[in-house]
């Protein structure tokens, strides 16, 4: 028990000297890949051309017309380096938005990241509760037609893609019934849809999670014991019998998580949520390269660290993983 | 109790993001774009939704009245002109005032003017400037002072040298561009030429003033290049100080912005909606939900889909009422004011939807240039060819099975009525026999009976490239339709190639294509934002169109001091263009496809330039739509 806090020390030591070569690598690649998609980000495919020396001009000011330059500059300058050394006023400066002159990848992401951050939490709550329920109602009953329901839904959960999933949502609830505003955001009944799109994959697979944790604890010997001592069923299973079910789900809590918050690209389109996947798409798509890397330089620094923020916490939950 | 902790600090996390997003106070008018503004820096727009809400944003010398576009006071209250057509004196009114208090100053003309002009700006309108006396060649030297900086400094940056350069620059403005200041309230600007429609152009939102102390903070001068840089941060709320109507006070990106009546205003009493929340909403689907919903009072621009089967309801609708509506016409009422007093639409009809001919042009490019890329044959180069191609295109076909949007056939660029006193111009129509006439005349005929037209030596004639960008069905239908057409009645064999938009564009740079897809909507009042694509040297030319005797007549005609004889001439080098020279095949104007509920909403102008004022637009008032002053 002693070790225990100096390996969570030398665990956090670990990660965070890992993290800036993990980050690298994903930079270089994703600099490789956005620098090679045709086009200038400069141009609007619709929009009035300027003469070819401002369009030069334009080119230089931005670090285009030198790959290797604007991969040495824009990193500088993203680290922090650049602050220290004066080259930018910013701490973290991911440069200017191509295709949006007037933001700065900053402010987008300062703009979108809280809503694709309040989409994918609530994703993550709706997925807990809908699949406790779904797991509870499978896990205890295993073969009857609840479980069978139960069962087929998260099945249908897991492999249909978010988009088929969300426009039939959308469908339904939004243009048929409209209990739902139809896209936007602005309040929690624009985040109902989306959430729910997106929490439905986890929610099946948190089901599972507990229905086969529930069956495994109900067969236990503590669990008749505990049965034999006189508690009903209903007690014996929330009390006793989930606690010990619910411990995969927690592993899986913390990744799945990261998961939410990260890969909302799809269904932040479907539903046209201003969040930051929708907004990286659009950067991708119109060869907006500081967006591009600015999204990537900051999602996989989150990922990174949510991993390590979730290994440290599974150590004071449960002890058995330390 | 421990495994609740991480549920908990989940729920804790969710409550404090969500509390971070207040939703805004409903706006009295909500409009949807389908894309958000790309700038609110009036020198460096060019799209159309930017340049709507720049014109309630920021105030120019003078204002475009949008019922019939006639030039009415801004920023200036009123303006001389000298009697050799050169000189325009503006006076500016006492009561013009910036949204933080300040006063309206000819000096903030100049200085906006002068970043308009000023290539480091790198805005595309720059060349609309250059009618003024040294503008362009400023322009040039300016450009040419940095190229020479550049090319010294690369290695040794000098911020010393830089400021020098500036400093130099500045006193080259001020000795040489026509453009003067007196006193606070005057603004004397001098042209190279008579120019019919500079009033036009002054009204036009890049001539809009920013606030100089507030742009001027994110300036700074290139050590290494010499150019002035411009940071675009002072563009957001709160930081932002403007002088038109509005004042934008929320703005989130591709989300929403929220505009608010600006209190130091002079003309406030002419607003009808006190704020505006323009919505940005990319997905066409969910644009038409949102406004059915009620979510929206104006959605600007209907999605592809729904168009036809929309405006067909529309046509059901009129159609019922076709005797009110005529008699309501004929005595001079305005087809919204009419609608809005008719009985509410039935099944299968509607009344919120309507089709507007836009002040914009959709026609296919040919490809003029010598040669092809790779030195490859290029057919195209030859008049009678271009001819033969135009003349073998049913345009109604078109319009009826492909674009259905019952647009107006065009066979010239300037769509009709949109220019007071520019004459109807008729191009080549739908002729197929004259088509293959003009074909054999180019010596391309069907020699051995194999249905492709083959040259004198018998070289079969090239398979034609149509070019088209994949960014909306409609190119693709247009393109497949006419290469059939092209197939039926000239014999040649044609191939549709379809590009993502960039790809597509850059084809059309590269000249690598026989026909292409193109558009072009007009800028200001006056032919020439037409005719001058076709000039050799125009920046938009991506026919490769190079004819000296087009861009001297079109500089002798637009040269032309008498305005109407002017306008003559220019149609006459138009019906020239579009009768013998053929560049381009015009296929028709655009149709703008508009969402709203004519009894809820008044304002909206059916003037064919289009130009929406969104501070008129807004609750009926009950009489007719408020005009701002009077033209004096």
């Amino acid at each position: 028990m002693n070790a225990r806090p100096v390996s969570i020390v030398a665990l956090i030591v670990r990660r965070l000297v890992q993290l800036p070569f993990i980050v690298l690598a994903v930079y270089t690649l994703t600099f490789i890949l956005a620098w090679s998609v045709p086009g200038n980000p400069l141009e609007n495919p619709e929009g009035r051309r300027p003469p070819a020396e401002i369009v030069e001009a334009m080119k230089k000011q931005y670090k285009l017309d030198d790959p290797v330059a604007f991969y040495f500059d824009y990193l500088e300058k993203a680290s922090g380096i650049g602050y220290l050394r004066g080259t930018t006023d910013r701490v973290f400066d991911l440069g200017p938005s191509l295709k949006q002159p007037d933001w700065s990848v900053n402010e987008i992401l300062a703009t979108g990241l809280p809503v694709s951050i309040t989409l994918g939490l609530s994703a993550m709550v709706m997925a807990l509760m809908l699949g406790l329920f779904a797991g509870l109602v499978g896990g205890l009953r295993p073969g009857s037609i609840a479980d069978l329901a139960t069962q087929l839904v998260s099945v249908i959960g897991i492999s249909l893609p978010s988009f088929v999933i969300g426009s039939a949502l959308l469908m339904l609830f939004a243009v048929k019934f409209g209990l739902f505003p139809v896209g936007g955001w602005g309040g929690i009944a624009y985040i109902v849809l989306p959430a729910l799109t997106l929490s439905l994959p986890f929610a099946a697979y948190i089901s599972r999670l507990i229905r086969f944790g529930m069956i495994e604890e109900m067969g236990s010997d503590y669990i008749r014991t505990a049965r034999a001592k006189g508690l009903t069923r209903a007690r014996v299973a929330l009390q006793h019998a989930l606690k010990n079910a619910f411990l995969p789900v927690l592993s899986y809590l913390g990744p799945a998580t990261a998961v939410a918050l990260t890969g909302s690209f799809v269904v932040e389109k479907v539903f046209a949520v201003p969040g930051v996947g929708q907004h990286f798409v659009d950067g991708v798509l119109g060869k907006d390269i500081t967006l591009v890397m600015g999204v990537v330089l900051v999602y996989s620094t989150l990922m990174v660290v949510f991993n390590l923020v979730v290994d440290v916490m599974y150590r004071f939950v449960d002890p058995r993983i330390a | 109790m421990r495994l609740l902790i991480p549920v908990i600090a989940l729920v804790l996390a969710l409550a404090a993001v969500v509390s971070l997003d207040r939703p805004l106070p409903p706006a009295d008018f909500v409009l949807i774009d389908r894309s958000d503004v790309y700038t609110l820096d009036p020198q460096r727009m060019s799209y159309q939704h930017e340049l709507r809400r720049a014109r309630v944003i920021y105030e120019p010398l003078v204002n475009l009245r949008a019922s019939d576009c006639e030039i009415v006071p801004g920023v200036a209250e009123r303006w001389e002109l000298s009697p050799d057509g050169l000189t325009y004196t503006f006076h500016l009114r006492a009561d013009a005032k910036w949204s933080n208090g300040d006063p309206v100053t000819s000096e903030d003309f100049r200085y906006s003017w002068r970043r308009a002009i000023l290539p480091d700006s790198a805005a595309d309108y720059s060349g609309l400037f250059f009618s003024i006396k040294g503008a362009k060649a400023f322009f040039e030297a300016r450009n040419a002072m940095i190229k020479e900086f550049a090319a010294k400094h690369a290695k040794t940056p000098s911020a010393a040298e830089a400021e020098a350069l500036w400093k130099r620059t500045v006193e080259l403005f001020d000795s040489t561009v026509g453009l003067h200041a007196p006193d606070a309230r005057t603004l004397v600007v001098t042209l190279d030429a008579p120019l019919a429609y500079f009033l036009d152009l002054c009204a036009f939102p890049c001539f809009s003033p920013v606030h100089p102390a507030t742009v001027e903070a994110f300036v700074s001068i290139d050590p290494a290049t010499g150019r002035a840089i411009q940071r675009h941060d002072w563009t957001k709320p709160g930081r932002i100080v403007v002088n038109g109507a509005y004042v934008p006070t929320v703005w989130r990106y591709k989300r929403d912005m929220r505009l608010e009546q600006n209190p130091h205003y002079w003309n406030k009493d002419a607003i009808v909606a006190k704020t505006i929340e323009c919505r940005t909403v990319e997905n066409p689907n969910t644009g038409v939900l949102s406004f059915q919903s009620g979510a929206a009072d104006w959605l600007t621009d209907l999605g592809p889909e729904y168009k036809t089967e929309m405006l067909a309801e529309r046509r059901a609708y009129l159609a019922r009422f076709k005797a009110e509506l005529d008699a309501g016409l004929a005595r001079g009422g305005r087809v919204d004011d009419i609608v809005a007093t008719l009985p509410p639409p039935g099944d299968g009809e509607r009344r919120d939807a309507r089709g507007f001919n836009a002040f914009g042009t959709d026609f296919f490019s040919f490809n003029c240039r010598a040669a092809l890329p790779g030195d490859r044959f290029n057919p195209f180069n030859d008049a009678r060819v271009r001819r033969a191609f135009a003349l073998a295109v049913d345009k109604q076909a078109l319009i009826d099975r492909v674009t259905r949007l019952n647009e107006r056939v065009a066979s010239t660029l300037v769509p009709p009525g949109t220019i007071d006193g520019y004459p109807v111009v008729e191009g080549l129509g739908y002729d197929p026999e004259r088509a293959r006439a003009e074909l054999k005349a180019a010596g391309w005929e069907d020699r051995d009976g194999d249905g492709i037209v083959e040259n004198a030596a018998g070289v079969k004639f090239p398979t034609v490239d149509i070019l088209y960008s994949t960014s909306s069905p409609r190119y693709q239908n247009l393109a497949l339709a006419m290469r059939d057409m092209w197939k039926r009645e000239l014999r040649v064999a044609a191939e549709c190639r379809g590009k993502d938009s960039k790809l597509y564009k850059e084809d059309l740079k590269k000249g690598n294509f026989m026909i292409a897809r193109g558009g072009w909507y007009g800028d200001y009042g006056d032919p020439t934002t037409w005719l001058d694509l076709q000039q050799s040297q125009n920046g938009n030319n991506d026919r490769g169109y190079s004819n000296p005797e087009f861009d001297q007549r079109l500089a002798a005609a637009s040269g032309e001091a008498d305005p109407a004889l002017r306008l003559r001439k220019l149609a006459e080098v138009e019906r020239w263009l579009f009768t013998e020279e053929m560049p381009m095949l015009p296929i028709c104007n655009y149709v703008t496809v508009y969402m709203y509920d004519p009894v809820r909403t008044g304002g909206m102008t059916d003037h064919p330039r289009l130009e929406q004022d969104l501070s008129i637009l807004g609750p009926r008032r009950g009489d007719a739509p408020p005009a701002k002053e009077p033209a004096p």
